[in-house]
Formats: structure tokens, sequence, C-alpha cells
């Protein structure tokens, strides 16, 4: 460059310009990742969109066309863990990561253009609850970003796959691990910890994405003194009181807010942590900047259910009033105004809910039943539904045009009796002892449900329950996926199953379209694994095995 | 010495084998949520699919099944440095016997290879009298950067003094937590060949002679070499005891606001909120021997220094507690408020010192030596130098094993 320096005002300039050209042909920028949602080219965004609608104009396959939907190309991702990973695809280039892995693709031609291993200490998955996952990528300005399961945020060059930075966000020995998406909001990477089954402290942390350097960390559960301190009793409580925050938050440009999930308290057992226990089982407002704390609402006080308030929280407008929803674990749909938190609607979304029969739409408060009283003081209980929950961390979708959500949902009980916790770092601290209610017929239901009223237009029963994520399209679709391995078109109309594919091992990931020159593509993960299939003991899924592959599907013929 | 015997031992004392069976696999039921439901499933249920079925894991494996858990194996991280060796057991037995549901299979069980350094000789390093204490053992043993502090130690100085030996501290963890079985930790520390004596030893039938099992896991020690599997175990020896040196009772122990309420026994608590120490001898003698509605009231806590704060903090009034963890809480709270009642239950235990029974000629050097030791009051003097409880031993010296009936009801013990 040292020639450049005797050059004209205009050569500089034209040089300045060019690096900036060049920049934005190999990146992308902030309003691009506003963008996502209306760009089907590209996927930048956890749930395509800020908004996290997972709902796709594109119609090339429809209700009419789907029938000759055939794969297009297979990518092995050599593991045989529970896939998870939500693709991200940028000019033409598909970003997915596993837990140890995180890899480059042609998109057209699933070949591989670079694969960066990760490394971390064997003992990582002792602290691991549900599964040894990754739930995917973020990128900005050439970088994509990812967590590892020993809580660190990590870099790479988008092009190369090198490790641009590294960061430990802490030691995991203790019971943290992250398995989160991060989310760039506002120019910040956001991401939550995981860990609400080992005596954390849960918290979100706000990074640097140019060099790793930590923004910030709130911390879910305030301490004492702090705004919210006085809902934990007095002593430790709070100190191992979970609240962890492994679901990857929302972002709203226009009101420069994320939405974030926060999840169970700890140990289960509530009785040793009496009071509301904030900002557990809650959402929170933050301020992308500095993560502060604008507003926030509790769906689960003093929890003692393992209900996680995790679940995606998606974003739109219902009768012109900007809304965030979310299909809780606790079996409820709440519907809240976001630029305020006043609670819209809350009603249950699985035909039975035990902790609590109503939500009073004044006070914000669940109106709790006699079950609830009784599993605090240590009582034998049984209720529905179960920790895993009336919908799990699978995200729904929702169709603007329908005014529906798609969600697979969980039709599981639970058998429970608090007992006295014993805290012991790095291992499991619940409090509680516990094992499954199962119903007759099917565990599961994928249902397209109304978000004021939590009643479903139509239900599709699985006999093993779906544990996949839903998206759907302007074609009138809905595509998820079984446990047993297949990929499934559902008419989003009727419910009525349209297409389906054996992708030889279980669906637990999460679907996406897209398109490149005039073809729209859908791609999704298999690989049987994590929660459901560690902790059920469905014995029905010893005939599907595990093995985790990148599956891209099109139109076939012309 | 432990500050009071733990759980595991106590029910070793008085429970039928079967039932102790059954405690074991529920303790081994606990470990396996702990540690393993999260990756082989709830009861060990699972597809077998991403884990492996342990439902399936043969039972005479065992020494593949410690490897697997304490080192790691493919996907499955390594426990080794977090498990105790008492949980490795339990777990075992829970996956043999399929949570209690089975029988283990007898005699099947595959032995690991088992250095052996004990030697024929008396002393395993001449000229050196080396003992066994766990470098946490409160107010009666703890390890010091040079040498140790507390009762045990002292008494192994005069001990090795009155030998004309020197002395050498091999420390051991002993309570890592209230599961943990000082018995067999003492049992296999000897056969291993890794001290002479073990001072402390509580003195009852089922302590001393045959091994309770043929074979038992090492505790840690300081030393211990790196390649040594966590939980490696050893084919135990018979041991015997010297005459006792010292005695250890339980007593009640009372808030400041109640210090002068008198106590003559357990029935005399009735009206205070009464602290459980779980998982001990004493824990369990309230729940059994107390008044009713005290018991219904009383609070439950973990075993341990934290106890006796819980109570200075207010949380209950009075306790029954063995006397050197009340000893030993004062030693780290010399302005505390609680009091000793004079009240002691009539459950003690004598203590003496422990050794592999083969080695008779050092026995009667060592009985030789005790008895010197408390003739010129020497014991007495360190006694009252590590501002302890421990009363003079009583006969008789090696007190029968517990029975149900003397746990169930308070009563004098005929000596």
């Amino acid at each position: 460059m040292k020639s450049g320096w005797g050059k004209t005002a205009t050569g500089i300039i034209g040089a300045a310009a060019a690096a900036l050209i060049a920049q934005g042909a190999a990146a992308q920028t902030l309003d691009d990742l506003a963008a996502d949602k209306t760009t089907p080219g590209n996927i930048l965004t956890y749930g395509m969109g800020y908004d996290q609608n997972r709902h796709s104009p594109l119609d090339q396959i429809n209700t009419e066309t789907v029938g000759k939907l055939v794969p297009i190309w297979s990518y092995s991702l050599v593991s045989d863990r529970g896939q998870e990973s939500h693709p991200l695809i940028h000019e033409g280039v598909m970003y997915v990561t596993t837990h140890e892995a995180t890899v480059a693709l042609d998109a057209k031609s699933g070949r591989q253009l670079w694969k960066t291993m990760l490394e971390y200490p064997a003992e990582t998955p002792r602290v691991a609850c549900c599964g040894i996952v990754n739930r995917g990528a973020a990128i900005l300005n050439g970088k994509i970003f990812r967590t590892t399961l020993d809580a660190h945020v990590v870099a790479l060059d988008a092009k190369t796959g090198e490790e641009v930075w590294k960061t430990q966000s802490i030691d995991f020995r203790t019971g943290y691990s992250m398995t989160v998406a991060p989310l760039i909001a506002d120019g910040v990477l956001i991401v939550g910890i995981s860990g609400g089954e080992y005596g954390i402290r849960g918290y979100i942390e706000g990074y640097n994405p140019e060099n790793g350097e930590r923004l910030w960390r709130t911390y879910t559960i305030p301490e004492p003194g702090m705004p919210g301190g006085e809902t934990w009793p007095e002593g430790d409580a709070w100190k191992n009181g979970g609240g962890p925050a492994w679901l990857t938050g929302t972002y709203d440009p226009e009101l420069n807010t994320v939405y974030w999930g926060v999840g169970n308290a700890g140990p289960w057992n509530a009785g040793v942590r009496q009071g509301d226990n904030l900002y557990t089982g809650s959402m929170l407002a933050l301020d992308p900047k500095s993560g502060s704390i604008k507003w926030h609402y509790q769906f689960t006080p003093n929890d003692p259910f393992d209900y996680d308030g995790t679940n995606e929280l998606v974003l739109t407008e219902i009768d012109g009033r900007k809304v965030v929803m979310q299909a809780n674990r606790n079996g409820f749909f709440y519907v809240l105004d976001r630029e305020k938190g006043d609670l819209i609607a809350a009603n249950h979304f699985v035909d039975r809910v035990d902790w609590a029969t109503s939500v009073d739409l004044t006070t914000g408060k669940p109106n709790q039943t006699e079950t609830a009283a009784k599993a605090r003081s240590g009582e034998q209980v049984e209720f529905w539904p179960s920790a895993f929950g009336g919908k799990n961390w699978s995200p729904m979708s929702f169709n603007p045009t329908t005014g529906l959500a798609y969600a697979n949902t969980l039709n599981i009980g639970m058998n429970y009796k608090a007992v006295e916790p014993q805290y012991r770092a790095g291992v499991f601290y619940f409090g509680a002892e516990f094992s499954w209610s199962w119903p007759e017929g099917d565990r599961g239901h994928l249902r397209a449900i109304d978000p004021m009223t939590g009643k479903s237009k139509w239900t599709a029963g699985s006999a093993i329950p779906r544990f996949a994520g839903v998206l759907s399209t302007d074609g009138g679709l809905v595509f998820t996926g079984a446990q047993s391995g297949e990929f499934e078109v559902f008419n989003a109309e009727s419910g009525e199953k349209l297409w389906e594919f054996q992708t030889g091992s279980g669906v637990v990931g999460q679907p996406v379209t897209w398109e490149m020159d005039g073809k729209q593509y859908v791609t999704v993960l298999n690989g049987g694994g994590a929660v459901y299939v560690l902790f059920s003991g469905d014995e029905r899924l010893a005939q599907f095995p595990p093995g985790g592959a990148v599956w891209t599907f099109a139109l076939g013929g012309n | 010495m432990k500050a009071a015997v733990p759980f595991l031992a106590w029910l070793a004392i008085f429970l039928s084998p079967a039932a102790f069976a059954d405690e074991a696999a529920k303790k081994g039921a606990s470990v396996y949520k702990q540690f393993c439901s999260h990756c082989h499933g709830l009861n060990m249920v699972n597809p077998g699919t991403g884990s492996y079925d342990l439902r399936k894991f043969p039972g005479d494996q065992k020494e593949r099944f410690v490897e697997s858990v304490m080192k790691g194996r493919g996907d499955m991280p390594a426990w080794g440095d977090i498990l105790y060796p008492e949980e490795l057991e339990a777990v075992w037995y829970y996956v043999i016997t399929q949570n209690g549901t089975k029988l283990a299979p007898a005699g099947k069980q595959s032995r690991l290879e088992t250095p052996q350094t004990s030697t024929a000789s008396e002393l395993i390093v001449s000229d050196t009298l080396t003992v066994c204490l766990p470098r946490n053992g409160g107010i009666m043993s703890g390890a010091r950067h040079k040498g140790g502090t507390g009762f045990d130690y002292d008494v192994s100085r005069l001990l090795a003094d009155k030998l004309g030996l020197s002395l050498e501290t091999t420390w051991y963890e002993g309570e890592l937590e209230e599961e943990s079985d000082p018995v067999r930790d003492v049992y296999a520390l000897l056969a291993h060949g890794l001290c002479d004596i073990a001072p402390g030893y509580a003195l009852y039938e089922n302590a001393l002679g045959d091994p309770p099992s043929a074979r038992a896991a090492l505790p840690r020690w300081h030393d211990r070499p790196k390649n040594l599997p966590s939980g490696h175990q050893v084919d135990l020896q018979a041991i015997s005891a010297s005459r006792p040196y010292g005695r250890i009772e339980m007593g009640v122990v009372l808030a400041a606001k109640h210090g002068e309420k008198e106590i003559n026994q357990l029935n005399d608590l009735q009206g205070l909120k009464v602290g459980i120490e779980q998982g001990t001898l004493a824990g369990v003698l309230t729940v059994k021997q107390a008044p009713r509605p005290v018991v219904a009231s009383a609070v439950t806590y973990p075993p341990g220094p934290g106890f006796l704060w819980k109570m200075e903090n207010g949380l209950f009034d009075a306790a029954l507690i063995s006397l050197p963890a009340y000893d030993f809480h004062r030693r780290q709270n010399p302005i505390t408020s609680l009091r000793l009642s004079t009240y002691r239950h009539p459950i003690s235990f004598n203590i003496g010192v422990a050794m592999l029974a083969r080695n008779s000629e050092l026995l009667t050097r060592v009985d030789n030596a005790l008895s010197t030791l408390l003739d010129d009051g020497s014991i007495d003097l360190a006694t009252q130098n590590s501002r302890t409880h421990v009363a003079s031993p009583s006969p008789p010296f090696i007190r029968p094993a517990l029975t149900l009936s003397d746990i169930v009801a308070e009563r004098r013990i005929a000596r």
C-alpha cells in the first residue's frame, strides 16, 4: 500500500470504496441479519428471521407439488449424538454445527468446503444433562460464531474455518455448559448458559464479535439486595438456584430489545427455596448493548416441576399489537405485549395441565392447584405435563397468514416426590425422585395452535413423540421430523400428512428452507438422540439407530 | 477416628445381610441417578442405541466396569476424580443386581490384580512406626504441612517414642461423605501395607477379626500413585486391635438460651427444637429414641462441621452428637455459645489401635506401651492438650455389635 500514499484523493477514495465492496461481498451486515426473513436465498439467523417465525414465503414446494420432493444430497456428520443444529446459509455456503465440529458445505452439492474440529476435555459430557448437542451458529462480518459444550464462545473465519478467537465463558467443571446458537443483536454476540440441573447460577452474556471480549453478563438470578433478590430465601439458595438460558433469544430491532427465556430453578425441590425465585421460569426483555433488564415476566413462580421458560420466543403482531409468544413447558401458551410485558393471553395448549387452572391476566400470576402445593410440600404427586413439558425445546413455527403456531407437543406425565437435595459440584442436583407416567396412546402431537386461545385447529399424533423443530411455508405446508427417522410434510390447513422420507436415523433437528437459482430447497439434520432418547427409556427407539447427517431436498424432475 | 459412625457402617453393624443388600441397592440407585442416568437412562432403561445398555453388563466383569467408569471409555467420560470408591461399589452392586431385583452372581466377580506389598516382616519400614490416620479427622487427627495434629496423632507419637521407633504417617481421606465406611477403609489400608497400625479404631465385635468382605476399595491417601485406578480393590485380611486407650461418647449439645436445661435422658428434649445429624449413629438414635413430638418437629441436616454451625445460627436448639464433633466445633469457634450438657448417651465405643492379626508380636508391644502410657498419665495429658472429651476406656473393651433393641430404646447397657 505504500505506493498509494502519493496518489490523488480520488484514488484513495476509490481504493477505500473497493475495499468496502469486497467486504460486502464476503460478509454480511446487521442490516442483512434484520432482513433475513425477507431474503430466502440466505438463512442468517436462528429461526429464519429475527422474529423466530420459522416461516418462509417460498411456495415452489406446495400442497400440489410436494409429492415430487426428493433428496438432493446427504452429508455425514460422523456423529452418533443427537443432531439439533439449525443450518445457516450465506451466498451458497451452508454452515452446520455438531458438538465437536463446525462444517461449511457447498449448499447446492453438499460438498464439504471446510471442517473445523473442536477439542474439549473428556469430562465435559458429565455436565451435559440432556444430550451432547449444539444448536447452531451465528454469522456476521465474515465470521461464524458458536458455543462449545465446555462453555467457550468461538469465532471462525467463514471462508477458511480457521479460529479467529475463542473465549472461555466459565469453568465447565461445576456444571456449566453451552449448547445455544448465539444471537447477534445490535452488533453484540449474545449467548446463554446451560446447566439448570447442576446447581449453577444462570446467566446471559454479550460479547464483542470482533475480538471475543465479554461486554456484559446478566445473571438470571439476582444476588441479595438487587431487584428480585427478595424472591429468594435468606441463605445461599440463590447461588445454586439454576436459571439457565440455554435457548437462543429473539430480537426486535425496532424496539432494540432482546427477549430471552430463563430455565428452571434448582434444585427441583422448591421447598428449599421459598419465594418466587426470579428470574427462573421467566422471560427477560434485555437491552442488547448493556444486558440490562428492561422488564420481565415470570411464567412459573417457585417452580418445582422443571418447567424451563427457555422455549423460543416468537414475535408477531396480533390485532395491531406487537406481541411475543411462547408455548411454555408448563402447558400454557403465552401471548405478551412485547413493548411493556403486559400479559394478553395464557391458555392451555395441551390436554392436561395439572399445576395451574388459569393465569390471571391482570396480575400475570398463575392460579395454582392443590397438586402444585403438594409437589412443593414433598408429597408424592402425579402431574401433567411432565418435566419434558407440554412442549420441549423443539421450536415451533408461526404462519402469520393463517395466524397459527405449529408445534410438536408432548403428552407425558410424571410421578414426583421432592426429597432433600444434596449439592455436590458437577453432578445432578435434583432434590426429587421421579419417574414418567405414560399415556395409553400417542405420547406427542403436532398441533396447529391458535395463540390467543391455545386451542388446536388440528393435531397429528405419534406414538413416539416428535422432538424436531417445525417449519412452515407459504406453500401451505408444515415440515417436521419423527424420532423414527421420517422427515415429514403436513398440510398446514388440515394436518394431513402429505409426504415422508425415511432418513435412516431419528430426526430431532430444525428444518429450514431456502432458494437458489430459482429452486426451493429444504434442509434438515437427522441423527437421533438427546433428551427423550436418554431419559425416556423408550425401548421402541432401539429400532432407530443414531448417526447424524445433513439432508437436503428439492422437487425432482422438471 | 470418625466424628460419628457413618451410615453404611452402622447399618452393617446390626442389619441382616439381606437388609444390608437392600440398603446397598438403594445407595447404588441414588449414585446411578446422579452420575449415570442422563446417558444410560432412568433405571438403566434405554434403547441401547446411543449409550451402553447396562442391563446387559456381565456380572462377572467387574474389572471392565471399574475401568470404564473410572477412566472413561469411548464417548463416556471418566469419573475417577469425583466418584468415591464406595459409590463405585454401590453402583456396581446396583448394576449387577439390576436395582436389587436380581441376586449378585455369587463368586463370579472377577478380581483385580492386587500388588502384594505386605511382607512377612512386622514393620513395613524398619525402625519406623507407620500409622494410618484420616487427614481430615477433626479433633482426632489432621494432617499439617509438617507432622500432624489431634488426639490420635498425639497418641501415635507417644506410642512411637515408647517403642523406640520414628513415626511416619499415611494420611488418608476419611469422612469424604456420610456413607463412607471407616471399617473397610482400615481393613483395606492395613491389607495394602500402607501402615503398621491404625489408631482411633472403634472396638466392637463386627469390626474385628475376619474382614467384612473379601475385598474392599482403598480410600484415597496422600502420595497415592497416579496410575492406581480410583476405587482399586484389595484382598482384605483379618485384623486385631490393641487394648483401648480412650472411649468416644455421645452427648447432648444445647443452644445458649437452653444451656441451663437439665438433660438426664433423651426424653428431656421435650419442648426443644432438635437437630438431627443425618446418616450418623447419633442421628439415628435421636430419631428412634427421642419423644415422638420432638422427632416430628426436628430438622435434619447433613453431617460434618456445618451441622453445629447451623445450631450456632439458631436453626435448632439441641442435638445428640458424638463428643469429638462438638470438640472440633469448639476448636473452630472458641467463642461458641453452644453448651455441652452433662448427659451422656448409654451407647459408647472404646477406641484402640488396629493392625493385621498376623502381627501378633507388634500387638503385644503396642499393648504394653499403651498400658504404660495410660498408667503414667501421658494419655490423659494428650486428652487435655487436644481439648477433647475422650473418656477413659471402660469394659467391656470390645463391645458386642449393636442390636436393633439397642437402637430403638434408650437403655443402660450392662457393662
